[in-house]
């Protein structure tokens, strides 16, 4: 039982790190590094009657970049939102870095998580929303800046460099001041990604994050994605319904269908010869609306 | 005309509009105040607060105000607690109008876009800094128009202050225009009097600070 504990404390070293981002961590010994960042274990979600997903068993890698597929309503979204805690789960436990994000230990018990585990834990996950969700009356700096000062207590020269070095990398260091509104569809999205990384988690969830662009716009988010994946440390979570990026960018590709994952496998076998018949019916209908 | 009542009307007029002035503006500070708390504690998370609120919010929006300044002015010294009329109108006027406010304050706060809760829980903030540094900027934006509007109401409201004995405006303005039978110019006065008032007082106080909070909302942002 005090495991766990251990581990965590060991992986929390590389919270300190001067850069931007967290590099490898060496004090992590193999046994963490085998352990996956993520795990879902018999999770199941329920809206009323309507079962969204069904003890869902789901186990992502240290920096493991995993794609989620499948037709609207199959519960691919709420797997991120359930990660993020915006939703509820009603059966199973969601594991983050070795420690429950759900459920709480307490006297060897599993207990349901306060809001002082749910946040330590929750520190660790950083979001990308379909519509960027970005604080309107902010500028693109000062959206990378609130967080880390307000919730990591960072002084504010030093949120303000990191915003800064972090606008630079996703390209619109000279966009800084400018409020969400004068922003592109794009742009906006980059200045998401930059102030999800400000607060440095771990793992990394995308929800759709070139659904609402227009089409020209969508190349230069997906680079972004491309650079952090390339470049840094992270645990990457993406629902997408770009099949070509998934198929370049990702170590695995998951398939929901109806709350469950009907195939996974690396993208190339799944994409390219993918052997569940609901998979083949789906990539054949996403493929002929191109 | 006499010269007499018409003086003495006068000077009696500009009193009436001080006393109004000034029950306007402490009638707001009790109304804008306990509406934003009332507002707040109808949107918290625990229930029995919420009910709080609804009764507090029920009540004072549901009956009269006239009816709740006489209970105050009247009824409350029955149990020992007498009040000066000032007292009264302020504190009267003040709590009909928060609870106006309050259903003001919780449909800004609602209106808020959920994706903007989301974001802070996934940058996770805690609730209150989420709802001061990143709910309220957005929610007050949107409360202004419509607290201004109540605002100017609640100005026309203080001359029930009238039947509590106080002199204010609308009052000066009847007894002046009893006193040198002119019911055209004093009432003239009046009309326009609140006209003026409104405009110098509230609308330029209302409209300020839309022009401050609006960074990031407006087309002129595009400048």
């Amino acid at each position: 039982m005090n495991e766990p504990m251990l581990r965590f404390e060991n992986a929390a070293k590389g919270d300190e790190g001067l850069t931007v981002l967290d590099k490898p961590d060496t004090a992590c010994n193999d046994k963490v590094m085998n352990e996956p960042m993520v795990r879902f274990e018999n999770v199941t979600k329920r809206y009323g009657s309507l079962t969204v997903l069904d003890e869902l068993n789901l186990d992502i890698a240290r920096n493991e970049k995993v794609c989620i597929i499948g037709p609207s309503g199959s519960g691919k979204t709420t797997v991120l939102r359930m990660l993020m805690t915006l939703e509820q789960i009603q059966g199973g436990v969601i594991w983050v870095d070795g420690e429950p994000l759900t459920h709480m230990q307490e006297n060897g018990q599993m207990v349901p998580a306060n809001d002082r585990h749910l946040r330590r834990v929750r520190s660790k996950i950083g979001m990308v929303f379909q519509h960027f969700n970005l604080f309107p009356h902010m500028t693109a700096l000062q959206n990378c800046m609130e967080a880390p000062v307000s919730v990591l207590g960072l002084p504010k020269k030093e949120a303000e460099a990191r915003a800064s070095e972090l606008l630079d990398m996703v390209g619109l260091g000279d966009k800084r001041n400018h409020f969400p509104i004068q922003l592109s569809g794009g742009q906006k999205q980059r200045v998401a990604i930059a102030r999800a990384l400000a607060m440095r988690p771990k793992v990394m969830l995308f929800d759709e994050v070139t659904s609402a662009l227009d089409p020209e716009l969508i190349g230069e988010v997906l680079n972004v994605i491309r650079k952090l994946g390339a470049e840094h440390d992270l645990t990457m979570l993406m629902v997408t319904h770009q099949m070509g990026f998934a198929k370049e960018f990702s170590d695995r590709v998951c398939f929901f269908y109806g709350g469950k994952i009907v195939e996974q496998g690396p993208p190339d076998q799944l994409l390219g010869n993918p052997q569940n018949e609901r998979t083949r019916q789906f990539l054949s209908a996403v493929l002929e609306a191109r | 005309m006499n010269e007499f009542p018409l003086t003495f009307s006068v000077l009696a007029l500009a009193h009436g509009l001080l006393i109004t002035i000034i029950v306007t503006i402490g009638a707001s500070l009790v109304a804008v105040a306990l509406g934003l708390i009332a507002g707040l504690i109808r949107v918290s998370s625990l229930w029995p607060l919420r009910w709080l609120a609804v009764a507090y919010i029920e009540f004072f929006r549901g009956t009269s105000l006239l009816v709740q300044v006489y209970l105050l002015f009247f009824v409350l010294p029955f149990f020992g607690v007498a009040l000066s009329p000032w007292a009264v109108a302020i504190f009267g006027i003040g709590m009909n109008y928060s609870a106006y406010l309050a259903e003001v304050v919780r449909a800004a706060i609602q209106a808020v876009d959920r994706g903007q809760y989301e974001a802070s829980i996934a940058l996770n903030f805690p609730r209150l800094t989420m709802m001061r540094r990143i709910v309220a900027p957005q929610a007050i934006r949107s409360m202004l128009p419509p607290s201004g509007n109540l605002l100017i109401e609640l100005l026309k409201s203080t001359s029930l202050v009238f039947f509590i004995t106080i002199t204010e405006f609308t009052t000066a303005s009847k007894l002046a225009a009893d006193a040198t039978g002119n019911y055209l110019l004093f009432f003239a006065v009046a009309l326009f009097g609140y006209y003026f008032l409104a405009r110098a007082l509230i609308t330029p106080l209302v409209r300020g600070l839309e022009r401050r909070l609006s960074s990031g909302f407006v087309r002129e942002a595009l400048a």
